[in-house]
Protein backbone atom coordinates (compact mmCIF):
# COMPACT_ATOMS: atom_id res chain seq x y z
CA UNK A 1 0.00 0.00 0.00
CA UNK A 2 1.57 3.12 -0.76
CA UNK A 3 1.95 5.69 1.85
CA UNK A 4 4.03 8.85 0.12
CA UNK A 5 3.42 9.66 -3.63
CA UNK A 6 5.76 11.98 -5.30
CA UNK A 7 4.44 12.68 -8.86
CA UNK A 8 6.38 14.85 -11.18
CA UNK A 9 7.53 16.80 -8.47
CA UNK A 10 9.90 20.39 -9.15
CA UNK A 11 11.47 22.55 -6.74
CA UNK A 12 12.89 25.59 -7.99
CA UNK A 13 14.49 28.05 -5.68
CA UNK A 14 14.45 31.72 -6.66
CA UNK A 15 13.52 33.00 -10.27
CA UNK A 16 14.87 34.01 -13.72
CA UNK A 17 18.85 34.02 -14.33
CA UNK A 18 19.86 32.82 -10.99
CA UNK A 19 17.22 29.95 -10.33
CA UNK A 20 18.28 27.00 -8.49
CA UNK A 21 16.45 24.10 -10.22
CA UNK A 22 16.66 21.77 -6.66
CA UNK A 23 14.89 19.04 -8.57
CA UNK A 24 13.87 18.60 -11.98
CA UNK A 25 10.42 16.24 -12.13
CA UNK A 26 11.00 13.59 -9.44
CA UNK A 27 8.22 10.79 -9.04
CA UNK A 28 8.55 8.28 -6.26
CA UNK A 29 6.37 5.70 -4.22
CA UNK A 30 7.20 4.69 -0.40
CA UNK A 31 4.84 1.89 0.71
CA UNK A 32 3.77 0.63 4.09
CA UNK A 33 6.50 -1.06 5.77
CA UNK A 34 9.11 -0.35 3.08
CA UNK A 35 12.43 1.87 3.40
CA UNK A 36 13.97 3.66 0.48
CA UNK A 37 17.19 5.20 1.15
CA UNK A 38 18.21 8.23 -1.55
CA UNK A 39 21.69 8.80 -2.01
CA UNK A 40 23.86 11.18 -4.34
CA UNK A 41 26.34 13.91 -3.91
CA UNK A 42 25.57 17.24 -2.16
CA UNK A 43 23.70 19.37 -4.16
CA UNK A 44 21.69 16.97 -5.73
CA UNK A 45 18.20 17.49 -3.96
CA UNK A 46 18.43 14.32 -1.44
CA UNK A 47 17.25 17.03 1.73
CA UNK A 48 14.56 18.81 -0.75
CA UNK A 49 13.15 16.02 -1.76
CA UNK A 50 13.13 14.80 1.91
CA UNK A 51 11.78 18.50 2.87
CA UNK A 52 8.85 18.16 0.36
CA UNK A 53 7.81 14.50 1.34
CA UNK A 54 7.44 15.18 4.72
CA UNK A 55 5.59 18.62 4.07
CA UNK A 56 8.11 20.58 5.50
CA UNK A 57 8.46 22.74 1.72
CA UNK A 58 5.64 22.24 -1.12
CA UNK A 59 6.74 21.48 -4.66
CA UNK A 60 7.01 24.19 -7.50
CA UNK A 61 5.11 21.77 -9.93
CA UNK A 62 3.64 18.37 -9.52
CA UNK A 63 1.99 16.38 -6.40
CA UNK A 64 2.56 15.34 -3.17
CA UNK A 65 0.58 12.75 -1.29
CA UNK A 66 0.69 11.60 2.22
CA UNK A 67 -1.24 8.95 3.10
CA UNK A 68 -5.09 9.96 1.04
CA UNK A 69 -3.98 13.73 1.46
CA UNK A 70 -3.05 15.90 -1.39
CA UNK A 71 -0.20 18.15 0.36
CA UNK A 72 -1.33 21.06 -2.01
CA UNK A 73 -4.73 21.10 -0.25
CA UNK A 74 -3.62 20.96 3.31
CA UNK A 75 -3.87 24.44 5.10
CA UNK A 76 -2.12 23.59 8.10
CA UNK A 77 0.76 21.72 7.44
CA UNK A 78 1.97 22.21 10.68
CA UNK A 79 -0.92 19.74 12.03
CA UNK A 80 -0.06 17.16 9.58
CA UNK A 81 3.13 16.76 10.01
CA UNK A 82 3.33 16.84 13.59
CA UNK A 83 0.37 13.97 13.26
CA UNK A 84 2.01 12.09 10.39
CA UNK A 85 5.62 12.84 10.02
CA UNK A 86 8.52 11.76 12.60
CA UNK A 87 11.88 13.21 11.81
CA UNK A 88 15.67 12.29 12.72
CA UNK A 89 18.21 14.58 11.81
CA UNK A 90 21.64 14.17 12.16
CA UNK A 91 21.83 16.99 14.36
CA UNK A 92 19.97 15.13 17.33
CA UNK A 93 18.10 18.16 18.42
CA UNK A 94 17.26 16.75 21.59
CA UNK A 95 16.45 19.47 24.38
CA UNK A 96 18.96 19.54 26.82
CA UNK A 97 16.98 20.41 29.65
CA UNK A 98 14.66 17.68 29.44
CA UNK A 99 14.82 14.15 30.27
CA UNK A 100 14.90 11.14 27.41
CA UNK A 101 10.88 10.69 28.12
CA UNK A 102 9.81 14.17 28.19
CA UNK A 103 11.78 14.81 24.74
CA UNK A 104 9.72 11.99 23.56
CA UNK A 105 7.11 13.18 25.24
CA UNK A 106 7.12 16.97 23.93
CA UNK A 107 5.24 16.68 20.63
CA UNK A 108 2.43 14.34 21.86
CA UNK A 109 2.09 17.57 24.64
CA UNK A 110 2.20 20.11 21.56
CA UNK A 111 -0.86 17.87 20.05
CA UNK A 112 -2.71 18.59 23.07
CA UNK A 113 -2.55 15.06 24.32
CA UNK A 114 -2.28 14.97 28.41
CA UNK A 115 0.83 14.60 29.78
CA UNK A 116 0.15 11.02 31.90
CA UNK A 117 -1.05 9.54 28.17
CA UNK A 118 2.04 11.20 26.66
CA UNK A 119 4.16 9.62 29.46
CA UNK A 120 2.93 6.45 28.65
CA UNK A 121 3.24 6.36 25.16
CA UNK A 122 6.59 8.07 25.61
CA UNK A 123 7.50 4.66 27.36
CA UNK A 124 6.25 2.41 24.87
CA UNK A 125 8.25 4.22 22.24
CA UNK A 126 11.37 4.04 24.18
CA UNK A 127 10.52 0.18 25.21
CA UNK A 128 10.69 -0.71 21.24
CA UNK A 129 14.05 1.13 20.98
CA UNK A 130 15.43 -0.76 23.60
CA UNK A 131 15.83 2.60 25.64
CA UNK A 132 13.04 2.09 28.16
CA UNK A 133 16.29 2.19 31.02
CA UNK A 134 17.31 5.53 29.79
CA UNK A 135 14.25 7.08 30.26
CA UNK A 136 14.79 9.52 32.75
CA UNK A 137 18.51 10.89 31.94
CA UNK A 138 19.35 14.01 30.03
CA UNK A 139 20.87 14.04 27.04
CA UNK A 140 24.19 14.93 27.96
CA UNK A 141 24.32 11.74 30.13
CA UNK A 142 23.76 9.55 26.83
CA UNK A 143 26.24 8.43 24.41
CA UNK A 144 25.51 9.26 20.81
CA UNK A 145 23.98 6.34 19.46
CA UNK A 146 21.58 6.26 22.81
CA UNK A 147 20.69 9.92 21.76
CA UNK A 148 20.18 8.87 18.24
CA UNK A 149 17.89 6.12 19.59
CA UNK A 150 15.72 8.39 21.74
CA UNK A 151 15.26 10.75 18.69
CA UNK A 152 14.43 7.96 16.32
CA UNK A 153 11.50 7.53 19.68
CA UNK A 154 10.59 11.08 19.50
CA UNK A 155 9.80 10.79 15.94
CA UNK A 156 7.98 7.87 16.21
CA UNK A 157 5.62 8.90 19.19
CA UNK A 158 1.45 8.78 18.57
CA UNK A 159 0.60 7.13 15.50
CA UNK A 160 3.08 8.56 13.02
CA UNK A 161 3.72 6.22 10.40
CA UNK A 162 6.41 8.49 8.14
CA UNK A 163 9.72 8.57 9.08
CA UNK A 164 11.78 10.70 7.50
CA UNK A 165 15.59 10.57 8.32
CA UNK A 166 18.60 12.68 6.91
CA UNK A 167 22.11 11.54 7.83
CA UNK A 168 20.56 9.74 11.14
CA UNK A 169 24.17 8.05 11.36
CA UNK A 170 26.28 11.20 10.74
CA UNK A 171 28.07 11.02 13.70
CA UNK A 172 28.48 7.38 14.75
CA UNK A 173 30.73 4.87 14.30
CA UNK A 174 29.85 1.88 12.45
CA UNK A 175 28.96 -0.12 14.57
CA UNK A 176 26.16 2.13 16.50
CA UNK A 177 25.23 3.32 12.91
CA UNK A 178 24.08 -0.35 12.25
CA UNK A 179 22.23 -0.35 15.59
CA UNK A 180 20.27 2.31 14.67
CA UNK A 181 19.58 1.11 10.74
CA UNK A 182 18.58 -2.10 13.01
CA UNK A 183 16.31 -0.42 14.35
CA UNK A 184 15.00 1.80 11.79
CA UNK A 185 14.63 -1.49 9.94
CA UNK A 186 12.69 -2.79 12.72
CA UNK A 187 10.16 0.06 12.77
CA UNK A 188 9.37 -0.81 8.83
CA UNK A 189 8.75 -4.47 9.44
CA UNK A 190 6.17 -3.30 12.01
CA UNK A 191 4.52 -1.19 9.48
CA UNK A 192 6.38 2.15 8.97
CA UNK A 193 7.22 3.70 6.29
CA UNK A 194 11.03 5.07 6.23
CA UNK A 195 12.63 7.66 3.46
CA UNK A 196 16.25 7.44 4.68
CA UNK A 197 18.99 10.26 3.24
CA UNK A 198 21.97 8.91 3.45
CA UNK A 199 25.85 9.46 1.62
CA UNK A 200 26.99 5.73 3.08
CA UNK A 201 26.29 3.21 0.42
CA UNK A 202 26.77 0.36 3.78
CA UNK A 203 23.67 1.88 5.78
CA UNK A 204 21.39 2.88 2.40
CA UNK A 205 22.06 -1.07 2.12
CA UNK A 206 19.40 -1.88 4.55
CA UNK A 207 17.12 -0.46 2.39
CA UNK A 208 14.51 -2.20 0.46
CA UNK A 209 15.25 0.08 -2.69
CA UNK A 210 18.09 2.44 -3.29
CA UNK A 211 17.50 6.31 -5.14
CA UNK A 212 20.65 7.89 -6.31
CA UNK A 213 19.82 11.27 -7.44
CA UNK A 214 22.04 13.34 -9.40
CA UNK A 215 21.63 16.99 -10.55
CA UNK A 216 17.74 16.95 -9.02
CA UNK A 217 16.58 13.88 -11.11
CA UNK A 218 16.90 9.92 -10.30
CA UNK A 219 19.32 8.51 -12.16
CA UNK A 220 19.41 4.71 -11.16
CA UNK A 221 17.29 2.71 -8.55
CA UNK A 222 17.87 -0.42 -7.47
CA UNK A 223 14.06 -0.67 -8.27
CA UNK A 224 13.25 -4.38 -7.59
CA UNK A 225 12.37 -4.64 -3.75
CA UNK A 226 14.52 -7.35 -2.23
CA UNK A 227 11.70 -10.16 -1.38
CA UNK A 228 14.49 -11.30 1.73
CA UNK A 229 14.98 -7.75 2.78
CA UNK A 230 11.34 -8.41 4.38
CA UNK B 1 43.04 -18.01 1.92
CA UNK B 2 45.29 -19.90 4.15
CA UNK B 3 42.87 -23.18 4.90
CA UNK B 4 46.59 -24.47 6.62
CA UNK B 5 46.37 -21.73 9.24
CA UNK B 6 42.76 -22.28 9.59
CA UNK B 7 42.52 -26.28 10.35
CA UNK B 8 45.83 -25.54 12.84
CA UNK B 9 43.47 -22.71 14.65
CA UNK B 10 40.41 -24.85 15.11
CA UNK B 11 42.83 -28.13 16.30
CA UNK B 12 44.56 -26.09 18.75
CA UNK B 13 41.46 -26.25 20.76
CA UNK B 14 41.18 -30.39 20.67
CA UNK B 15 41.88 -33.20 18.11
CA UNK B 16 39.21 -33.44 15.03
CA UNK B 17 38.84 -35.55 12.23
CA UNK B 18 38.68 -33.99 8.48
CA UNK B 19 34.75 -34.26 8.52
CA UNK B 20 34.56 -32.22 11.61
CA UNK B 21 37.19 -29.80 10.19
CA UNK B 22 35.28 -28.91 7.27
CA UNK B 23 32.08 -28.45 9.01
CA UNK B 24 33.45 -26.10 11.84
CA UNK B 25 35.64 -24.19 8.95
CA UNK B 26 32.47 -23.08 7.74
CA UNK B 27 30.62 -22.37 10.67
CA UNK B 28 33.35 -19.97 11.43
CA UNK B 29 33.39 -18.00 8.31
CA UNK B 30 29.45 -18.45 7.31
CA UNK B 31 30.34 -20.85 4.71
CA UNK B 32 31.96 -17.44 2.44
CA UNK B 33 34.88 -20.06 1.65
CA UNK B 34 32.86 -23.58 1.29
CA UNK B 35 35.76 -26.30 1.57
CA UNK B 36 35.43 -29.27 0.06
CA UNK B 37 36.60 -32.83 1.24
CA UNK B 38 39.17 -33.14 -0.41
CA UNK B 39 40.97 -29.80 0.05
CA UNK B 40 40.56 -30.59 3.80
CA UNK B 41 42.39 -34.17 3.37
CA UNK B 42 45.27 -32.60 1.10
CA UNK B 43 46.32 -29.94 3.70
CA UNK B 44 45.86 -32.31 6.26
CA UNK B 45 48.37 -34.81 4.59
CA UNK B 46 50.37 -31.77 4.09
CA UNK B 47 50.41 -30.42 7.52
CA UNK B 48 51.64 -34.25 8.42
CA UNK B 49 54.28 -33.69 6.21
CA UNK B 50 55.62 -30.71 7.50
CA UNK B 51 55.24 -32.27 11.15
CA UNK B 52 52.58 -29.91 12.35
CA UNK B 53 49.81 -32.50 13.08
CA UNK B 54 49.74 -36.11 13.87
CA UNK B 55 47.17 -38.58 12.86
CA UNK B 56 45.28 -40.70 15.90
CA UNK B 57 44.27 -44.00 14.95
CA UNK B 58 41.00 -44.58 13.12
CA UNK B 59 38.21 -45.64 14.68
CA UNK B 60 36.19 -48.03 13.72
CA UNK B 61 34.16 -46.05 11.06
CA UNK B 62 37.63 -45.53 9.61
CA UNK B 63 38.22 -42.04 10.75
CA UNK B 64 41.20 -40.34 11.78
CA UNK B 65 41.24 -37.69 14.42
CA UNK B 66 44.78 -35.13 14.06
CA UNK B 67 46.05 -34.07 16.71
CA UNK B 68 47.81 -30.47 16.75
CA UNK B 69 52.12 -30.86 17.37
CA UNK B 70 54.35 -28.40 19.37
CA UNK B 71 56.19 -27.48 15.76
CA UNK B 72 52.09 -26.69 14.76
CA UNK B 73 50.98 -24.39 17.64
CA UNK B 74 54.61 -22.66 17.45
CA UNK B 75 53.34 -22.09 13.34
CA UNK B 76 49.74 -20.82 14.83
CA UNK B 77 51.20 -18.55 16.80
CA UNK B 78 53.67 -17.10 14.16
CA UNK B 79 50.57 -16.51 11.70
CA UNK B 80 48.65 -15.15 14.33
CA UNK B 81 51.47 -13.00 15.48
CA UNK B 82 52.19 -11.37 11.92
CA UNK B 83 50.40 -9.08 9.60
CA UNK B 84 48.68 -10.33 6.63
CA UNK B 85 51.11 -8.15 3.64
CA UNK B 86 48.96 -6.16 1.50
CA UNK B 87 49.75 -8.39 -1.31
CA UNK B 88 49.27 -7.77 -4.95
CA UNK B 89 45.64 -8.25 -5.89
CA UNK B 90 44.65 -9.81 -8.64
CA UNK B 91 44.15 -7.46 -11.63
CA UNK B 92 40.82 -6.08 -11.09
CA UNK B 93 38.47 -6.14 -13.81
CA UNK B 94 36.45 -3.19 -13.11
CA UNK B 95 39.24 -1.23 -12.84
CA UNK B 96 40.61 -1.37 -15.95
CA UNK B 97 36.99 -1.89 -17.58
CA UNK B 98 36.60 1.99 -16.05
CA UNK B 99 39.94 3.14 -17.11
CA UNK B 100 39.71 1.77 -20.35
CA UNK B 101 35.96 3.16 -21.13
CA UNK B 102 38.29 7.06 -20.18
CA UNK B 103 41.13 6.43 -21.81
CA UNK B 104 39.97 4.69 -25.19
CA UNK B 105 36.91 6.99 -24.71
CA UNK B 106 34.71 4.05 -26.57
CA UNK B 107 31.92 3.57 -24.15
CA UNK B 108 29.72 5.74 -22.18
CA UNK B 109 31.68 6.23 -18.97
CA UNK B 110 28.88 7.36 -17.20
CA UNK B 111 26.64 4.44 -18.08
CA UNK B 112 29.25 2.30 -16.77
CA UNK B 113 29.56 3.69 -13.65
CA UNK B 114 25.30 3.35 -13.43
CA UNK B 115 25.66 0.19 -14.06
CA UNK B 116 28.40 -0.73 -11.92
CA UNK B 117 27.03 1.24 -8.85
CA UNK B 118 23.68 0.24 -8.97
CA UNK B 119 25.24 -3.68 -8.91
CA UNK B 120 27.30 -3.20 -6.60
CA UNK B 121 24.25 -1.44 -4.50
CA UNK B 122 22.24 -4.64 -4.89
CA UNK B 123 25.72 -6.80 -3.77
CA UNK B 124 25.49 -4.67 -0.40
CA UNK B 125 21.33 -4.96 -0.49
CA UNK B 126 22.37 -8.53 -0.42
CA UNK B 127 25.20 -8.85 1.98
CA UNK B 128 23.09 -6.77 4.59
CA UNK B 129 20.19 -9.03 4.54
CA UNK B 130 22.58 -12.08 4.71
CA UNK B 131 24.64 -10.20 8.04
CA UNK B 132 21.14 -9.26 9.44
CA UNK B 133 20.20 -13.05 9.19
CA UNK B 134 23.12 -14.31 11.20
CA UNK B 135 22.68 -15.42 14.39
CA UNK B 136 25.43 -17.92 14.89
CA UNK B 137 28.04 -15.46 16.59
CA UNK B 138 30.56 -12.77 16.00
CA UNK B 139 32.77 -14.49 13.66
CA UNK B 140 30.17 -15.03 10.99
CA UNK B 141 28.92 -11.84 11.19
CA UNK B 142 32.48 -9.73 10.84
CA UNK B 143 33.30 -11.72 7.51
CA UNK B 144 30.25 -10.90 5.97
CA UNK B 145 31.01 -7.40 7.78
CA UNK B 146 34.55 -7.89 5.66
CA UNK B 147 32.87 -8.13 2.48
CA UNK B 148 30.52 -5.16 3.49
CA UNK B 149 33.50 -2.77 3.81
CA UNK B 150 34.77 -3.84 0.47
CA UNK B 151 31.81 -3.14 -1.75
CA UNK B 152 31.22 -0.10 -0.03
CA UNK B 153 34.87 1.19 -0.80
CA UNK B 154 34.22 0.02 -4.38
CA UNK B 155 31.16 2.18 -4.33
CA UNK B 156 32.87 5.44 -3.04
CA UNK B 157 35.61 5.02 -5.77
CA UNK B 158 32.87 4.64 -8.48
CA UNK B 159 31.13 7.99 -6.36
CA UNK B 160 34.68 9.97 -6.55
CA UNK B 161 35.03 8.52 -10.53
CA UNK B 162 31.89 10.24 -11.21
CA UNK B 163 32.70 13.48 -9.63
CA UNK B 164 36.31 13.61 -10.82
CA UNK B 165 35.16 12.91 -14.46
CA UNK B 166 32.54 15.22 -14.16
CA UNK B 167 35.14 18.15 -13.27
CA UNK B 168 37.26 17.04 -16.42
CA UNK B 169 34.44 17.06 -19.06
Amino acid sequence: MTYVRLAGVTRVHGEGATAVHALKGVSLELDVGELVAVMGPSGSGKSTLLNLAGGLDRPTSGTVHIGEQDLAGVRDLAALRRRSVGYVFQDLNLITSLTAAENVMLPRELDGVRSGRARQEAMAVLAEVDSADLADRFPEELSGGQRQRIAIARALVGERRLLLADEPTGALDTRTGDEILRILRARCDAGAAVLLVTHEPRYAAWADRVVFLRDGMIADTTDTPLASAR
Amino acid sequence: MSIRHGLLALLSTGSRHGYQLRVEFEASTGATWPLNIGQVYTTLSRLERDGLVEPGESDEQGRVAYTITAAGREELARWFGTPVVQSDRPRDELVIKLAMAVAAGRADVAEVIHKQRTATMRALQRLTTAKRAATDGAAQRLVIDSMIFQAEAEQRWLDHCEAVLKEES
